[in-house]
């Protein structure tokens, strides 16, 4: 009996150790994508995650793991168009995030992904992250990805153990403001289509919630150059 | 848009009916094409010129706006079979149904949602049915096997006699995920049979008379089906087959309006803008030229160089 109790333990705690990174590496996103967080929810200590998030048999109760938050000032200009003809004021194209973690621990099918979707769509916000266990379904992928007028993205937990943009050989990706597009392309005198080129699909890509059209500017170390900045365009 | 006009773009009979019946209030994408019967009101609606570029050729936009309409087709066809898988997670009706009587609605309904399916969309639904905890099998209200033991693997025995040489017993090992599917070994065949009369191309490029995948069987009906034929002699049917054969050969004819216009339906090639080619060639005559040319003569200084483009080297 004893020895049962000591492994459940052991196990419970391991996975709320796990948890505790990719909760973590999500503030570390919301961050690095311009999003209000404070510093003290970034750099949360596993003891405080711990007495917040576990049920009382000291497994993580994910249904308390619930975030949202808004751009910060910075993030609003980067992501507001620049004024045209017909649209001279234009609006920031980004708004509230929420992000949920799936308690269900196998099979996230259509279900799942369509309850996250109506929440989504009830509390009016811009864009979703819906972080599972385990891969979900090709159908519910489409699900998710076919919102109208929404943006839904989804992560696995594994995907999301470790920062991957803190990794020493991960350059690194700075996202232009129209503004700045606009600045390069005409220093360049290049259209947007002769640039170097970067998937949606791209790990960091993906970490920074890229769209298809912006362009990032991407700055690594030189030997010879001491710093070389290179841009992509998201396709 | 009006209001009869079928969801999907293809040029099967069938889908057009099927996608009718059953998603009627689907939201309007682009402006439909119409059928290639009425030219008139096509030209009409596509070739419009582009309000902020007035300089743009209509028949480039015509072009652009024709395979942009393909390409929306496309979509949409995903998104009514995203709808499909999602309608059939819930089938059969009744938590009673029998798998092997199925209720006349459901199985029609059943297969009249497959139609657009191709075997890898079939799979999908397969899997979100496990997701769900049922039976695999459409039509099957029971929950698939749960079997508690470890291990990715199981082995499972054919019937007496079934092994090799007609003696000892067929093993098959098989992966736990793929048993787990199903409620019972028959809900299993039954899927299968199934997923092989699918057809395999998208149906954005099926063809019109592609009789694969249309009329679905039930495994009870396609045995109930070989039963019958086995009853009937298979003389008849050659004889007829080769007077048939030859009347087909004496109506075959190389240049066929209706079968052209059939053909360029099904590459997707219905607009009148792409009758003539897909480029338009515009040989444009130079008219400045002035009667015929005549040869070079000498001028006074060309014994000795003459001019570099008017400059005259002075000693020499």
């Amino acid at each position: 009996m004893d020895d049962d109790y000591t492994t459940t333990s052991v196990d419970a705690d391991r996975e709320m150790t796990r948890l505790w990174r990719t909760w973590r590496t999500v503030f570390e996103m919301l961050l690095d994508r311009g999003y209000e967080v404070t510093e003290e929810e970034v750099q949360m200590p596993l003891h405080v995650f711990k007495q917040k998030y576990s049920d009382p048999l000291g497994y993580p109760d994910r249904n308390k793991m619930k975030v949202s938050a808004r751009p910060t000032e910075a993030m609003q200009a980067k992501y507001t168009p620049l004024p045209s003809k017909s649209n001279p004021s234009p609006q920031p194209d980004c708004g509230t995030i929420y992000v949920e973690f799936c308690p269900d621990a196998t099979g996230v099918g259509t279900k799942q992904v369509r309850t996250f979707n109506h929440l989504v769509d009830e509390n009016n916000y811009h864009t979703g992250v819906f972080i599972t266990q385990t891969p979900i379904s090709p159908s519910a992928v489409r699900l998710l990805s076919s919102m109208p007028g929404r943006i839904c993205e989804h992560f696995q937990e594994q995907d999301l153990l470790v920062n991957i943009t803190r990794h020493e050989l991960v350059p690194k990706h700075v996202l232009l403001s129209p503004d700045e597009k606009a600045r390069l392309l005409e220093r360049y005198r290049l259209k947007e289509s002769q640039l170097p080129r970067i998937q949606v699909s791209d790990p960091v890509a993906r970490y920074l919630g890229l769209r298809r059209g912006q362009v990032v500017k991407i700055i690594r170390r030189s030997e010879t150059a001491g710093r070389y900045a290179s841009y992509r365009w998201v396709i | 848009m009006s209001a009869g006009r079928p969801i999907l773009k293809t040029s099967l009979p069938s889908m057009h009916a099927a996608s009718a019946a059953s998603t009627g209030p689907s939201k309007p994408a682009a402006p439909r094409r119409a059928p290639p019967s009425a030219p008139g009101s096509q030209s009409q609606q596509q070739t419009g010129f582009l309000p902020n570029r007035p300089d743009a050729d209509p028949r480039h936009v015509a072009i652009a706006l024709h395979h942009a309409h393909q390409i929306q087709a496309q979509k949409d066809t995903e998104t009514l079979i995203l709808d499909r898988i999602l309608e059939l997670v819930t089938l059969p009706s009744s938590p009673s149904a029998d798998p092997a009587a199925p209720s006349p609605e459901d199985a029609r309904a059943f297969k009249s949602a497959l139609v657009p399916f191709q075997p890898a969309d079939y799979d999908n639904l397969l899997l979100e049915r496990k997701i769900e905890g049922l039976c695999g099998y459409g039509l099957c209200p029971r929950p698939h096997r749960q079997e508690d033991a470890r291990g990715t693997y199981r082995i499972t025995w054919g019937a007496k006699g079934s092994g090799p040489g007609g003696r000892g017993r067929d093993m098959n090992i098989v992966p736990k995920e793929k048993l787990e599917m199903w409620c019972s070994d028959e809900c299993a065949e039954r899927a299968m049979y199934i997923r092989v009369q699918l057809a395999e191309e998208p149906v954005w490029e099926r063809r019109a008379d592609d009789a694969r995948g249309q009329d679905l069987l039930l495994l009870e009906e396609g045995r109930a089906r070989s039963q019958q034929g086995k009853g009937k002699g298979k003389m008849r049917s050659s004889a007829t087959s080769s007077s048939d054969m030859a009347n087909d050969i004496a109506r075959l004819s190389v240049r066929d309006d209706n079968r052209s216009r059939e053909l360029a339906l099904e590459r997707g090639d219905a607009h009148p803008a792409l009758y003539t080619g897909r480029v338009g060639i515009n040989v444009q005559e130079n008219y400045n030229a002035q009667g015929p040319a005549t040869a070079p003569q000498m001028r006074p200084g060309d014994e000795t160089g003459g001019s570099i483009e008017g400059y005259v080297p002075q000693d020499r």
